[in-house]
C-alpha cells in the first residue's frame, strides 16, 4: 500500500511543479464562467424556466471550478505506453493499475484543488443570479463534498479504462478526443444535465458520467433533497465498482499481449 | 540447476505491413527469437551481443516478465518470469539505456525514495546502501537535482543507482554505455565489477561496444536471427577470426614498397603504407625480410584489427 501512496505523494509533487498552469487554468475557466452565467441569463430574461437561474448558475461555476478533474491527463504515461518506456513499470513489484491509478488521483485532486479554491471564491463574490449560491444546508454541503469524492473515484477509473485502451491503439488521440466529448457533454460541462429534457435526464443520470460532478452540484444546489442523496451516493458507488472492475480486467488483458515499442 | 535457465525459448511478433488493398493489411511474422538455450551461473557476467534485431532485447524483456513467450522455457533462481512477475521483479534490477526509470521533473532523491517504498526496501538497508552507491557512482552533488537537469553521464549514473538500490541479484543492462564519454564508461565499467565483485550480484549485458564486452565479460553469447550462433569465451570468438595483421611502415629515404609477396593488401597515404595480410598465408619474418632488404625502415607497426572489425566480419560471415 505504501508504494501506491508514495507515488500518489510523487505526482503531487509533480503537479505543485506546474503553478504557473493554474493561474492560467484559473483565468480561463473564469472567462469561460462569466460567458455561460450571461448567456443562461440572457435566455431567462427572454424565457424563465422551471429551474432557478442562481442554480444553474452556481451549475457552471462548479463545473468550471472542476474542470481539470474531468479534463486532464496524465501525458507522462501515455509517452510511456506510446514510446514503450512502461517496460520499467511492468520490471517493478506492483500492481499497474494501481499505480496508475494513484497517479491519475494526484494529479486530478491537487490539479482541481488548486484552481476550484480560487474561482469558487471569485463565483460567490459574483451578483446573485451570476455567481455561486450557498448551499442549500450545512448537510447538503457535507454530503455534497463526499459525493465529488466519489466522483473523483470514478473518473480516475473510466481514465484508468482510456489508459488500457491506448495500451491496444498505442496513440491516444483518436481514442481520447471522442471519450472526451463524450464526457464533457453527459457529464453537463456543456449543457447542465439539469436543463435537459425530464424524460432524458431520467437515462443521462444513471450512466456513469453523471456520477462525476453532476450528482454531487445536484445535491449541493438541492435539485437532489437530502432524502435522495443516499440513492445518488450507491449509483455512485455501483459505477465505481463495475468501472475499477472493467478497467482491472483490460489491463490484465492488455497487458498479457503487450509490445514494448522502440526496441 | 543453473541461476538462469532458457531452454527452447521462442517469440514471434505480427507485423502490420503496409496495406495490400483498400481495406485489408498484409501480415507478417518476425521470429524474434528461435527456441534459444542457455544457462548462466550465479555471480557470472553474460555479454549478450547480435546486430540490431537480432533478438537481444526481446531475451531481456522476456526474462525480466515483462513479455510472454510462445513457446519454451525459462526460470531465473526457480522462478518463472512472465507468471510470477511481482515475485521475480524483486531480485532483478533493470537499465534500458535508452529509457529513463526516474520522474523527470523531480530531485533524483524522491525517485530514489519513491523506488524505496515500491520495493519495500527497509529504511536502514536503504540508507547503506544509498550511501554505497553515492559513493561508487559519485551521486553525491547529483541527489538534490532534478533529472531534466542532469547530463546523460549524470543521468546514466543516476539510473544505474536507481535499479540497483533494492540490491538486486541479477541485473539486466541494456545498452547501458550509449552516448557516454570515456571517462563515464570507465567509471561505469569499474563500477559494476565491483557491484560483481562485492556482492556476487549476476549481470547480463546487451550492449553494441565491444570495448565493454571485452572489459566486463568473460563469456559472451553471440545471437543472430533470434537464434544462438556462439556460445564461449570472448578470446576463442576472436580467434576465428582475428586472422589479418596491418603493418603500417616508412622508409626514411620516403621511398615505395618493394615487390612483395601474394596474399598482400596494400595501400598509402602520404609516405605512409599500410599492408593487410594473413600470418597464416604468409609468415610475418618474411614479409618483414621483403620489406628490410628494400631500404632503411624508419618506423613500423604490427598491429591486430580492432575488435568492431572484427566482429563485423563475423556478422558478415554468419550472414546477418
Amino acid at each position: 500500500m505504501k508504494a501506491y501512496l508514495s507515488t500518489f505523494v510523487m505526482r503531487w509533487k509533480m503537479e505543485l511543479q506546474y503553478r504557473g498552469a493554474v493561474i492560467g487554468g484559473v483565468v480561463c475557466q473564469i472567462f469561460f464562467g462569466l460567458i455561460l452565467v450571461s448567456l443562461y441569463g440572457a435566455l431567462y430574461r427572454s424565457k424563465p424556466q422551471n429551474l432557478p437561474l442562481e442554480a444553474v448558475a452556481s451549475y457552471v461555476w462548479l463545473q468550471q471550478a472542476f474542470f481539470r478533474m474531468l479534463l486532464s491527463t496524465d501525458g507522462e504515461l501515455l509517452d510511456k505506453i506510446r514510446t514503450g518506456g512502461i517496460a520499467y513499470e511492468l520490471c517493478r513489484p506492483i500492481h499497474l493499475y494501481g499505480f496508475y491509478y494513484a497517479r491519475m488521483l494526484a494529479q486530478k485532486l491537487l490539479g482541481s484543488l488548486l484552481r476550484a479554491a480560487p474561482m469558487l471564491a471569485v463565483a460567490l463574490l459574483l451578483p446573485r443570479g451570476m455567481g455561486l449560491m450557498a448551499p442549500v444546508s450545512l448537510a447538503a454541503l457535507t454530503v455534497s463534498v463526499l459525493g465529488l469524492l466519489l466522483g473523483l473515484l470514478c473518473v480516475c477509473a473510466l481514465e484508468n479504462i482510456t489508459m488500457a485502451l491506448t495500451m491496444r491503439t498505442l496513440d491516444h488521440r483518436g481514442v481520447m478526443a471522442m471519450l472526451n466529448l463524450l464526457m464533457m457533454f453527459l457529464a453537463g460541462n456543456i449543457l447542465p444535465l439539469t436543463l435537459f429534457p425530464d424524460s432524458w435526464q431520467r437515462v443521462i443520470t444513471l450512466l456513469p458520467y453523471a456520477q462525476l460532478l453532476d450528482t454531487p452540484i445536484r445535491i449541493y444546489t438541492g435539485q437532489y433533497a437530502l432524502a435522495q442523496a443516499p440513492q445518488a451516493l450507491l449509483i455512485q458507488l455501483v459505477w465505481i465498482i463495475l468501472l475499477v472492475a472493467l478497467g482491472e480486467w483490460l489491463w490484465a488483458r492488455h497487458q498479457k499481449r503487450l509490445i514494448i515499442q522502440g526496441g | 540447476m543453473a541461476f538462469i535457465e532458457v531452454e527452447n525459448l521462442s517469440k514471434t511478433y505480427t507485423l502490420r505491413k503496409k496495406r495490400a488493398g483498400h481495406f485489408t493489411r498484409e501480415k507478417s511474422q518476425v521470429k524474434a527469437l528461435d527456441a534459444m538455450c542457455f544457462q548462466v551461473e550465479k555471480g557470472e557476467i553474460l555479454g549478450y551481443i547480435g546486430p540490431n534485431g537480432a533478438g537481444k532485447s526481446t531475451t531481456v524483456k522476456l526474462l525480466c516478465g515483462i513479455l510472454t513467450p510462445e513457446s519454451g522455457s525459462a526460470r531465473v533462481n526457480g522462478l518463472i518470469p512472465w507468471k510470477d512477475r511481482k515475485i521475480h521483479a524483486r531480485q532483478i534490477g533493470v537499465v534500458f539505456g535508452q529509457r529513463s526509470q526516474l520522474w523527470w521533473d523531480v530531485p533524483v532523491i524522491d525517485s530514489y525514495q519513491l523506488l524505496r517504498d515500491i520495493y519495500r526496501v527497509p529504511e536502514a538497508q536503504f540508507t547503506a546502501r544509498l550511501q554505497e552507491l553515492t559513493g561508487a557512482l559519485g551521486l553525491a552533488e547529483l541527489l538534490n537535482t532534478p533529472l531534466r537537469l542532469l547530463s546523460l553521464g549524470q543521468r546514466m549514473r543516476a539510473e544505474l543507482g536507481g535499479s540497483l538500490l533494492h540490491s538486486p541479484k541479477l541485473l539486466f543492462l541494456d545498452e547501458p554505455t550509449i552516448g557516454l564519454d570515456a571517462v563515464s564508461k570507465l567509471q561505469l565499467r569499474d563500477f559494476l565489477l565491483h557491484e560483481n565483485q562485492a556482492h556476487g550480484t549476476t549481470i547480463m549485458l546487451t550492449t553494441h561496444d565491444m570495448e565493454d564486452i571485452s572489459a566486463l565479460c568473460r563469456r559472451v553469447l553471440v545471437l543472430g536471427h533470434g537464434k544462438k550462433l556462439f556460445d564461449g569465451a570472448l578470446p576463442d570468438l576472436l580467434a576465428k577470426y582475428d586472422t589479418q595483421r596491418v603493418i603500417t611502415l616508412r622508409y626514411a629515404d620516403g621511398r615505395g614498397l618493394p615487390e612483395l609477396p601474394d596474399h598482400c593488401l596494400v595501400s598509402q597515404d602520404g609516405q605512409d603504407h599500410r599492408i593487410v595480410y594473413s600470418p597464416d598465408h604468409l609468415p610475418t619474418a618474411q614479409l618483414m625480410a621483403a620489406l628490410q632488404t628494400a631500404g632503411p625502415i624508419q618506423e613500423l607497426t604490427v598491429q591486430s584489427q580492432s575488435i568492431d572489425h572484427l566482429i563485423a566480419a563475423m556478422y558478415r560471415e554468419m550472414d546477418l
